[in-house]
């Protein structure tokens, strides 16, 4: 239940920095999607049932926020969940580069799935050739906020918590020495 | 069989259940219009944090704007002193055009039309994510805005509330790709449907044979029935007449600055 609070409260953290304070920073309309990198976190670490809910219900209420298709967000990022879960007995979850790998690959797939659901069911305009000339850009921005991230995480927790282990980030930690 | 259930049992219930999120997203784009619960309960929940970091971001930059960052203020007053004399020949100038107006107005019987009750709004938030155009105003259903209000500002057309909750609704902007406005070129008349494309617009289905030209100004039609007639989209950025084809292709750089947004006016009577 605690760990639960804490990926809800992470991600509003995450809306209101990409709704509020990045667009302030970044020029145009481009921004880091933070709510990817927890879905990838969430997908390498939480179970399928538990982790599961937890996405749909953090990509419906990205919906809140983001663009007028309501359950678009849901079905996406359940999707990339479902892609890391299948996955993850074959990989070092422990590994962050692969998490920043997961988090590229990630965004292509969110691109495609945005894609496919909006050119095929709904009656707004064509998005996607839009969508894929911003997918470069959208690319180095997720990746860089996802090592961003995750040193931080790992200050932090050298910081706050320094003889508890947070799963995901435990082979970085021991790299930095703590 | 059971073995093979048992061996591809995770894959088909990922299949099952990423076809049911499809299924609802598909079921719930026929409430489109609406606000759905869901949405309602997140812009009512992170509504009061983003006016309270709108605050104190905009609070800091008038802070170092106004007392702490001032080269170059003697120069900026100089410039002002001189655009606000210019503007006042000018002013005395549209002052005769006005009352001319006026006269010719009363002499044709012109009825005036009604004027339409407006709601200042701060924008408070742009949207989540890179692909969509929208924003969020701290004026909600408490205050009169309901979904399908024309949003404007003084240089033109910004775009229509397509989300409210009491205190809060979220704004879709003309140069997202759902979003399309009836409209005409001001100089002939000539009808089409500007639509998003995300930084620019294009307007469409405008006649082979309408003559159009580059700069000419593209205002609201009043056809679709959010927004009133006369409010401008655009000026005309290029145009691509082929030599077949029924339609030209004409793209508009819109004549709001959507990266600027602060403050806009809520139209609260549609149009009938």
């Amino acid at each position: 239940m605690n760990r639960t609070l804490v990926y809800l409260a992470m991600a509003g953290s995450a809306i209101i920095l990409q709704t509020v304070l990045l667009p302030l920073v970044l020029p145009g309309y481009n921004k880091p999607d933070l709510l990817l990198v927890l879905v990838i976190y969430l997908g390498l670490h939480e179970g399928p049932w538990r982790g599961g809910l937890l996405v749909y219900l953090l990509g419906w209420s990205y919906d809140g926020m983001a663009g007028t298709f309501p359950g678009l967000n849901g079905f996406v990022m359940l999707g990339i969940f479902l892609a890391v879960r299948g996955i993850v007995t074959r990989v070092n979850t422990e590994s962050s580069p692969l998490l920043l790998l997961l988090v590229s690959v990630g965004t292509v797939l969110q691109t495609v799935m945005a894609a496919f659901a909006l050119d095929f069911f709904s009656q707004t305009a064509r998005i996607w050739p839009q969508m894929v000339l911003q997918l470069p850009l959208q690319l180095l921005l997720n990746f860089l906020a996802a090592l961003v991230l995750l040193r931080v995480t790992v200050r932090l927790q050298r910081i706050f918590m320094p003889r508890r282990d947070l799963p995901g980030l435990r082979k970085l930690d021991s790299r930095y020495g703590s | 069989m059971w073995e093979w259930w048992c061996k591809n049992r995770p894959l088909l219930l990922g299949g099952v259940l990423l076809l049911a999120a499809l299924l609802w997203y598909s079921v719930s784009l026929r409430q489109q219009d609406e606000t759905n619960f869901m949405e309602s309960l997140v812009l009512r929940a992170t509504g009061p944090v983003q006016v309270a970091f709108d605050r104190v971001i905009k609070g800091t930059a008038d802070i170092w704007g106004h007392y702490l960052y001032l080269v170059g203020t003697a120069e900026d007053n100089r410039s002002l002193v001189e655009e606000n004399r210019a503007l006042r020949a000018v002013l005395t100038q549209s002052d005769e055009v006005r009352l001319e107006n006026a006269r010719l107005r009363l002499l044709l019987d012109f009825k005036e039309a009604q004027e339409m009750a407006t709601l200042p709004a701060r924008v408070i938030a742009e949207d989540a994510s890179s692909w969509f155009r929208t924003v969020m105003i701290d004026k909600g259903s408490e205050q009169g805005v309901t979904e399908g209000l024309p949003v404007v500002v003084a240089e033109g057309v910004v775009g229509r509330v397509v989300r409210s909750s009491p205190r809060f609704s979220r704004v879709l902007l003309i140069n997202d790709a759902s979003s399309a406005v009836a409209s005409l070129l001001q100089d002939n008349r000539a009808r089409g449907v500007c639509r998003g494309q995300g930084e620019q617009l294009v307007f469409d289905f405008v006649l082979r044979q309408e003559e159009v030209k580059i700069g000419d100004r593209v205002v609201t039609s009043g056809m679709g029935g959010v927004f009133p007639k006369g409010l401008v989209v655009g000026r005309v950025e290029s145009v691509d007449r082929q030599e077949f084809g029924l339609f030209q292709s004409i793209e508009v750089t819109p004549a709001v600055d959507f990266s600027h947004l602060e403050e806009v006016l809520v139209l609260l009577r549609s149009p009938q």
